[in-house]
């Protein structure tokens, strides 16, 4: 559109140098409209397109096919006012919480810890790496046998030692930590790929000036190590962050949002509302999807506005 | 896939006749014009230039679709060139009817499509399909051998509006070996609440230290398990006799019945007697085979898996009642089988119909109930060599059909008709699983919980009467 009004002014009868320059810009930005065209179309239909449709969508309610059939304007966000609606964003923050802490500080040790040894470093470091290489629906499966109610094998250990049986999985106390050890596990592989890449990088020199001025284990660690992996800790935060907040499979595997509700995140309950029960209420799951999509971008923004200008950049 | 100019002139035909439904659909008709879909007679199927396809979506993987595979292979060998069936797995029972709200919205539905007891209402309600008793009707079919029960459930106003096909029914399962220990007959397992907690305290081992070993009992928090309760006490699930004398308004599960049961279940667990498993009726089986927990509920469906994997001898007995005054009877789950109508060629109809038949035959029966472990849906399959053959090494089989010949056929045992059932269950859950692991109580649990389907039911009954 831009581009048409720009190519529509081909013919000065004075062609003076500031209507040259113009002219020539036009021919820049339709050029740059020609080349960006690409990824608008994909943009706009894979972007654009979906979250209008989901605006649309929430702003309406269904037959029971999933046809949206009547405006119902912003009631499906009026009824989110509930004590359950808070109890899932509750859930969602103590889920979001309880990943992102343990899966950044616990990489971070793993990796400042692994500095030490220098034997067989890559190899520890690939071992702790490997829960990268789980897909979501192994990895649930897995815990799901180690957590399972009648039999689990965590049981079977704390047994052995004479410990008490954990409710992992039945208790609405204790299923979301549950939930929680299950996704850092998971993720702690990807941490510790992203800061061991952070170490590597930082320069020796750095490393050998603090250590002629007598900084030595944890405080060369805190002070000089910590600031360095500044850019890598920031961009983990924001991604298991974003994670957190998408997180499906472990918990439809592991809880199937339970018991009572206490595992149900938002992305669980837009679930729920949509598909899970044979149900289609397209509208109350946009309505809850627009507000997933509020919260990360709340989220992110924060992070952008308070942490990152803690970063140093080298 | 090329269509000849008849077979477009056809379309185009069904095209114009299903656009008139439509707009009848429009016109104000409450039903949603389903009585409109009619049964083609057999002669549609004469003078055929080429196969007729059926495309069948249906919920059976693994063994199940195996030996649904080989029916279908069976079925096309008899009627080369005239029907061709081709079956595709849509995913669990949940999924494959998210499927068919899709392919409906994009007017693509399969010929034949296998649903879920609790889709039923829906089904009926959505229009698209040809009522199972418009066939049965313009053929004059015996439905004297299929299996009283599964009528009673998908008859709805006197019409049966699907194919009962792989259907099964709760039971007790019960650790033989356990009992044996324990001094137990395990010919003669617990039929009611207070005898499983009876046998429970001598079925339950602790260790020197107390810690419970072995557990007298323990199932998954279900919800078919109250629909099943609820039938055997001989009380409704849902107002309007269960849903079938005219819409239903609200679920029933805060019974006094289904609040004793929920407070026995507790104080089952309180007392250690129990063991705590949770939604998941994969932990209820396994507690189960692992022997954890000594006594289980389950589907009959799940017999030949308990027998395959358990290193003790497994019994099985009649589902529990909740007082031993109960009136008995037993509800049926599963799914059943549905013939859209809705866009497409009488030729398609006749050809699905053609196969449910085949299915429905004793014969394959036979073959199905052996082969899977769901009920024989026509009686007279149990006689066939294959499902006599698996009676004969496991007598256990036999538990389910007697449970059901023993049922008593009348509304409650029926089981709840509602276009908002799966909501209604994971309600019941709910509720169930509240008082388990809270510290609220039953009564209060499960009345919160028939409020939750209160709006559900509404929308819902809205929407199909505007």
């Amino acid at each position: 559109m831009t581009s048409g009004t720009a190519v529509a002014d081909v013919h000065p009868q004075n062609p003076a140098p500031p209507r040259r320059r113009r002219r020539e810009r036009g021919r820049e930005a339709t050029l740059a409209w020609a080349f960006l065209a690409p990824s608008v179309a994909v943009f706009a239909l894979f972007l654009a397109y979906p979250l209008g449709r989901t605006v649309y969508l929430s702003m309406h309610g269904n037959d029971i096919i999933g046809r949206p059939n009547r405006f119902v304007g912003l009631s499906h966000f009026a009824e989110m006012a509930t004590p359950e609606f808070g109890g899932v964003l509750l859930t969602t923050l103590l889920f979001t919480l309880g990943v992102v802490v343990p899966g950044v500080v616990g990489a971070l040790v793993v990796v400042l810890l692994l500095e030490g040894v220098i034997r067989g470093q890559r190899l520890l470091r690939g071992a702790f790496a490997l829960p990268f290489a789980f897909s979501v629906a192994s990895a649930s499966v897995i815990f799901s046998v180690f957590y399972s109610p009648g039999n689990s094998v965590l049981n079977g250990i704390l047994y052995r030692f004479g410990l008490d049986q954990v409710p992992w999985l039945t208790s609405q106390e204790m299923a979301l930590w549950s939930v929680c050890i299950t996704t850092v596990w998971m993720n702690l592989g990807y941490g510790v790929l992203v800061l061991a890449a952070g170490i590597g990088s930082i320069p020796k020199e750095v490393n050998e000036a603090a250590r002629i001025d007598g900084a030595t284990g944890v405080r060369l660690a805190w002070d000089v190590t910590v600031p360095m992996l500044g850019p890598q800790l920031f961009f983990l935060i924001v991604i298991s962050t974003i994670n957190a907040l998408q997180s499906f499979g472990q918990i439809h595997i592991l809880t199937g949002g339970g018991p009572v509700g206490s595992t149900t995140t938002l992305v669980y309950s837009i679930y729920q509302y949509a598909f899970a029960y044979g149900t289609s209420d397209f509208g109350r799951a946009s309505a809850q999807a627009l507000v997933l999509l509020v919260v990360v971008l709340v989220c992110t923004a924060i992070q952008f506005g308070v942490l990152e200008r803690k970063v140093h950049y080298a | 896939m090329t269509i000849s100019p008849q077979r477009r002139g056809i379309t185009a035909a069904a095209l114009l006749v299903s656009l008139g439904l439509v707009l009848s659909g429009c016109s104000g008709d409450g039903s949603g014009g389903t009585g409109d879909l009619v049964a083609p007679g057999p002669e549609v199927l004469e003078d055929l230039d080429e196969a007729v396809q059926v495309e069948f979506w249906h919920s059976m993987d693994a063994t199940n679709g195996q030996v649904l595979d080989g029916l279908i292979e069976e079925f096309n060998a008899q009627n080369e060139g005239r029907i061709e069936v081709t079956g595709a797995f849509q995913g669990d029972y949940d999924e494959a009817l998210a499927g068919h709200r899709a392919a409906i919205q994009q007017g693509e539905t399969a010929e034949l499509i296998m649903i879920y007891d609790l889709g039923t209402q829906f089904m009926i309600d959505s229009g698209q399909t040809v009522p199972a008793q418009s066939f049965l009707d313009k053929d004059g079919y015996d439905t004297g051998a299929i299996e009283d029960a599964l009528l009673n459930y998908f008859t709805v106003e006197g019409d049966l509006r699907s194919f009962p096909f792989n259907n099964s029914t709760p039971l007790m399962y019960i650790n033989r070996d356990a009992f044996e220990e324990a001094g137990l007959d395990p010919d003669a397992p617990p039929t009611d609440l207070a005898e499983i907690r009876e046998a429970a305290e001598r079925l339950t081992v602790r260790d020197d230290d107390g810690t419970v070993v072995q557990y007298g009992f323990g199932a998954a928090v279900y919800g078919w398990f109250i629909e099943q309760f609820m039938a055997r006490a001989g009380t409704p699930y849902c107002d309007n006799s269960n849903g079938r004398d005219g819409r239903a308004t609200e679920v029933l599960f805060d019974d006094p019945k289904i609040v004793e049961l929920v407070e026995w279940w507790e104080e089952m667990i309180d007392d250690e007697l129990a063991v705590q498993i949770g939604r998941n009726t994969d932990d209820g089986q396994a507690a189960f085979t692992s022997g954890r927990a000594a006594m289980t509920l389950e589907s009959t469906g799940s017999l030949g898996g308990f027998i395959e994997q358990s290193d003790f001898e497994v019994g099985a007995g009649y589902f529990p009642l909740i007082s031993a005054d109960d009136p008995g009877g037993s509800i049926i789950g599963g799914a059943s089988l549905w013939i859209n109508g809705e866009g497409h060629t009488e030729e398609e109809i006749r050809a699905s119909w053609e196969f449910v038949q085949f299915l429905l035959t004793p014969e394959s029966q036979s073959v199905w109930h052996a082969g899977t472990g769901y009920l024989s849906v026509n009686t007279e399959g149990y006689e066939g060599p294959e499902a006599k053959e698996r009676a004969e090494e496991f007598p256990q089989f036999s538990v389910a059909a007697a449970q059901l010949a023993d049922s008593e056929i009348n509304e409650n045992t029926a089981g709840c008709m509602m276009g908002v059932m799966s909501e209604a269950r994971v309600a019941a859950e709910e509720g169930w699983e509240t008082a388990l692991t809270s510290d609220t109580s039953a009564e209060e649990a499960m009345s919160a919980a028939t409020e939750r389907v209160r709006t559900p039911i509404e929308e819902y009954n809205a929407s199909v009467e505007d």
